[in-house]
């Protein structure tokens, strides 16, 4: 990331006049970003939700194990991977690179994992007879879409961060990156975890046997 | 007039070499702003085109339009289009010039141009993803003007691209297969690269600001763009899914939009738990909105332009700034007024209905101000100065029908006739249009080097504004009188006698479309030809006026500006000339 | 340290005590969940921890409480305001099931 953002904050020895948040000007952008993928995902929710309650015939198909069982596990994965992210962070900006960089991969790979369980589940779910349009219970199609269109595109995000977290991993260990885009990293990797805080309550806890 | 001594630049840039690093793939703003524009260029050739297909049709329409059945054997039997390729260029001529014209020139192009060196800027926050974004909108331009050349034709949903008609697929019209998948894609892309724009927007405006260059410093034009910024981060957004959810109706089986019962075609469709009103409530969530995108940037671009030529300050520049961010807040509150005959819960009419009028308030508060401003000024009447003016007139008209079409029980009468028609094309056809025009007068001696033809400019502007009177005019009374919109053809009993003023209004439209042409030769003819520009031919204030015409590469040649003005100092009492720049030390004893 | 950079961080341990609250609000999510209430009530709950969390996700994870004010006071309501306007989709959503055509 080029000193124009390092820089912005500090008003470049008044030569400019500096940020009103006092920020880097990537993680204000990350910051609108988020803010933009929020409206985003909200959208999906409420038409999500718009489409359940016009549903009389909606279906709470999920077992405690395997689905909430499965879920909590998931919960847990992603939510501690916002810890190792935190911890990359911290030692990123005391300038310890190499254990920035092994929290980093280590984010990483909770990721990584968070995606593996949840495309096992998706696949649980597709052999019992779950799609887009296919309800094996007998209950509104609209469950099966809900579920995978919010659930795949938070596994998007998921993805997508995996492959930007092993980027910056490999970047920060050679100094391409510096300890801001770690942290901007990560800004986006808690809002992934944040869209997580209200997919499980409301796409599984909600549709709870 | 002393200008302050300017410090090396923060941020020196080397300059790009070789053509593709220079014009193709370009970090620099000002080619990616006058790549936005260009691509608006050949959109709005495209769209006119298609407008002037419609009215043709619609004037006479069994008359046989040479050259149409080689672009459509199927649409355009004989050369005469039938109803559903009519609806297919309407839906074509509305999505290129809503998302590709408005959005993307006065917004996209003159923003990118223009923020940077307004803030005083060598370049966007971002420049990559500045690149990025536009290209992303090139290849969503692309992605639509291939539904032309797919199976099928084009869709003919209308731009608003209403469920079920829209979701179901194959079955439920001519174009309504490959064509509506390609605009979902086309503009499920499109919102990506408006949300890029809108980041580096936000992140250059709050942070780029050069030395003095307070946010009350600002000049309108920055305002507007970073406001229009805001509000598109967030519509856009709603966009995006509602498009994926479109896509998935119509390719993977699902029915977020499809009820269950539809029968196309003795064929009774296997959907059903979906709603057609859910995508109006995401499609006009986002839609309002981005009718707001098109408008602000010209409000704020006449804003900046119109003081330079009165040679003297705006009436109440902060009360503008207030009235464009409030118009912003307002947009996301009123989106339901397209719907108020859609079946949605007649109580919710009224929440919506209220804070449309609430609307008109500071839109109204911007026009009394501009004509506040021009009251007691002695106006110098250059093109664009002619075009400011011609805004408001057509801002305050468009404006007007819209008190009416805010209120449901009218609406309900009004809805879909040509009265709605009338509305939107002053508003948005019109007024942003005329912005654009404003824009391009004051700005090319900068852009380019080179002053435009007055006299043709002149021209341009006269024939221009009386055709626009002629052409949309005529929709209000016609509205009035019953005419539905979307017809390909006039057959009704109430209908035929208004065939007639169909006829002046097309002869109209192709008038003053072939005006256009003046538009577009004087353009050429200043790229090649032009008398060279000063830095400054206005004499006016912002700081894109204190650098060369054309701006070097890193837009002020390795100086870092100080601002110590406000953006609009003309004919200040007792200063050295009858403008201040905002570069200016210069400071004046009040009398 | 840069000069701007954002304030002080509280450190790992707190980080640690934070991440075990958001998973005992997991926690009372899940038994909430299955005390069966009736589908509005247990909505009411989830989405009242749900935002607590986010919140708590906001304010320490992504560290908005230690930048300036104003990025939350801009950011936060903003986003509540838009998310807010999407409520007015409930009216007709309410509306569907007795219109619907086929009832089950």
């Amino acid at each position: 990331m080029s000193e124009l953002e390092l820089s912005a904050e500090t008003g470049h020895a008044g030569l400019m006049e500096g940020s009103p948040y006092g920020i880097p000007s990537g993680k204000l952008a990350m910051w609108c970003f988020v803010l933009s993928d929020a409206v985003t995902f909200s959208a999906l929710l409420f038409a999500y939700g718009y489409l359940r309650v016009g549903s009389p015939d909606w279906s709470t198909p999920f077992l405690f194990s395997p689905s909430i069982v499965n879920g909590l596990v998931m919960t847990f994965v992603l939510l501690s991977s916002g810890l190792t992210m935190l911890a990359s962070v911290e030692a990123a900006k005391a300038g310890h690179t190499a254990a920035g960089t092994r929290w980093l991969w280590a984010t990483c790979a909770l990721g990584a994992l968070f995606a593996v369980l949840h495309l096992l589940e998706w696949r649980r779910m597709i052999e019992e007879g779950w799609g887009l349009f296919r309800n094996p219970t007998g209950g509104s199609t609209e469950f099966g879409a809900a579920f995978f269109c919010v659930t795949g595109l938070h596994l998007l995000h998921v993805v997508g961060g995996v492959f930007a977290l092993a980027i910056i991993a490999l970047g920060f260990r050679r100094g391409k990156y510096n300890r801001i885009d770690v942290e901007v990293t990560g800004i986006y990797w808690h809002f992934v975890d944040l869209v997580w805080m209200f997919v499980f309550p409301l796409v599984y806890l909600m549709n709870a046997k | 007039m002393s200008e302050a001594a300017a410090h090396p630049a923060v941020h020196q840039h080397t300059a790009p070499t070789g053509f593709i690093r220079k014009y193709v793939f370009s970090v620099d703003h000002k080619v990616i702003g006058l790549q936005y524009y260009g691509l608006a260029i050949v959109a709005v050739v495209i769209g006119m085109a298609l407008s002037w297909l419609m009215r043709l049709h619609l004037g006479w329409a069994t008359l046989p339009i040479p050259g149409l059945e080689k672009l459509s054997p199927a649409g355009a039997p004989g050369n005469v289009m039938t109803p559903e390729y009519y609806l297919s260029l309407m839906t074509m001529h509305g999505t290129i010039m809503v998302f590709f014209v408005l959005t993307t020139a006065p917004f996209a192009g003159f923003g990118n141009y223009f923020l940077p060196i307004q803030v005083g800027a060598a370049d966007m926050a971002f420049p990559r993803m500045n690149m990025m974004s536009f290209w992303v909108t090139f290849v969503a331009f692309l992605a639509l003007m291939s539904a032309f050349f797919v199976p099928g034709g084009p869709p003919i949903s209308g731009w608003t691209a209403y469920a079920p008609l829209s979701a179901v697929g194959q079955t439920s019209g001519p174009g309504e297969g490959w064509g509506q998948t390609m605009w979902a894609v086309s503009i499920a892309i499109f919102c990506v690269g408006q949300l890029l724009g809108s980041l580096n927007f936000i992140a250059t405006t709050l942070d780029l600001r050069t030395r003095g260059m307070s946010l009350a410093r600002l000049p309108l034009s920055t305002w507007a763009w970073f406001i229009t910024s805001v509000i598109g981060l967030m519509a856009f957004a709603v966009l995006l899914p509602a498009c994926i959810l479109l896509i998935l109706d119509r390719t993977a089986g699902t029915s977020f939009f499809l009820p269950s019962g539809l029968v196309f075609g003795d064929q009774m469709l296997p959907h059903s738990g979906g709603s057609p009103l859910l995508w109006q409530h995401l499609f006009w969530f986002f839609g309002h909105p981005e009718v707001y995108i098109a408008i602000l940037p010209a409000i704020g671009i006449i804003s900046h332009i119109l003081p330079a030529f009165l040679r003297k300050p705006p009436l109440g520049p902060r009360v503008l700034v207030g009235c464009i961010a409030s118009i912003g807040f307002l947009s996301y509150m009123v989106w339901g007024h397209h719907m108020f005959v859609s079946g949605m819960n007649p109580f919710s009419a009224i929440l919506f209905s209220v804070p449309t009028l609430v609307i008109t308030i500071p839109a109204t508060i911007a026009t009394l101000l501009w004509i506040g401003s021009v009251y007691g000024s002695r106006m110098q009447f250059t093109t664009a100065a002619l075009f400011c003016l011609g805004f408001i007139s057509v801002f305050t008209t468009g404006g007007l029908s819209g008190f009416f079409l805010a209120q449901p029980t009218i609406d309900t009468y009004l809805h879909a006739t040509y009265f709605v028609v009338a509305h939107f094309h002053f508003v948005m056809a019109v007024a942003a249009i005329f912005g654009m025009f404003a824009g391009t007068y004051f700005w090319m001696p900068k852009m380019v080097g080179r002053m435009m033809n007055e006299t043709l400019g002149k021209i341009h502007f006269w024939l221009t504004f009386v055709g626009v009177y002629c052409i949309f005019m005529p929709m209000h009374y016609i509205g009035l009188a019953g005419n539905v919109r979307r017809y390909a053809a006039f057959t009704d009993n109430f209908l035929v006698p208004l065939i007639p003023v169909h006829k002046f209004i097309t002869i109209a439209a192709l008038l003053t479309g072939a005006a256009q042409f003046l538009f577009l030769f004087n353009l050429i003819w200043t790229r090649f030809r032009g008398p060279k520009a000063a830095d400054n031919p206005w004499g006016a204030t912002s700081l894109e006026w204190s650098t060369t015409s054309p701006p070097p590469f890193d837009n002020f040649g390795g100086r870092q500006l100080v601002v110590h003005q406000e953006a609009y100092l003309y004919g200040v009492e007792g200063a050295s000339a009858d403008f201040i720049m905002q570069t200016s030390s210069e400071t004046v004893e009040k009398p | 340290m840069t000069a701007g950079e954002s304030a002080q961080s509280p450190g790992m341990k707190f980080f640690v005590a934070v991440w075990i609250g958001l998973m005992c609000i997991v926690g009372i999510e899940v038994l909430v969940t299955y005390r069966h209430p009736a589908p509005r009530v247990l909505l009411a709950w989830l989405l009242v921890l749900a935002f607590v969390e986010a919140g708590i996700a906001l304010w320490y994870f992504m560290h908005l409480k230690y930048e300036r004010a104003a990025l939350a006071w801009t950011m936060l309501p903003v986003l509540a305001f838009v998310i807010f306007m999407m409520d007015q989709f409930w009216p007709d959503a309410f509306r569907m099931v007795s219109m619907r055509l086929l009832q089950r």
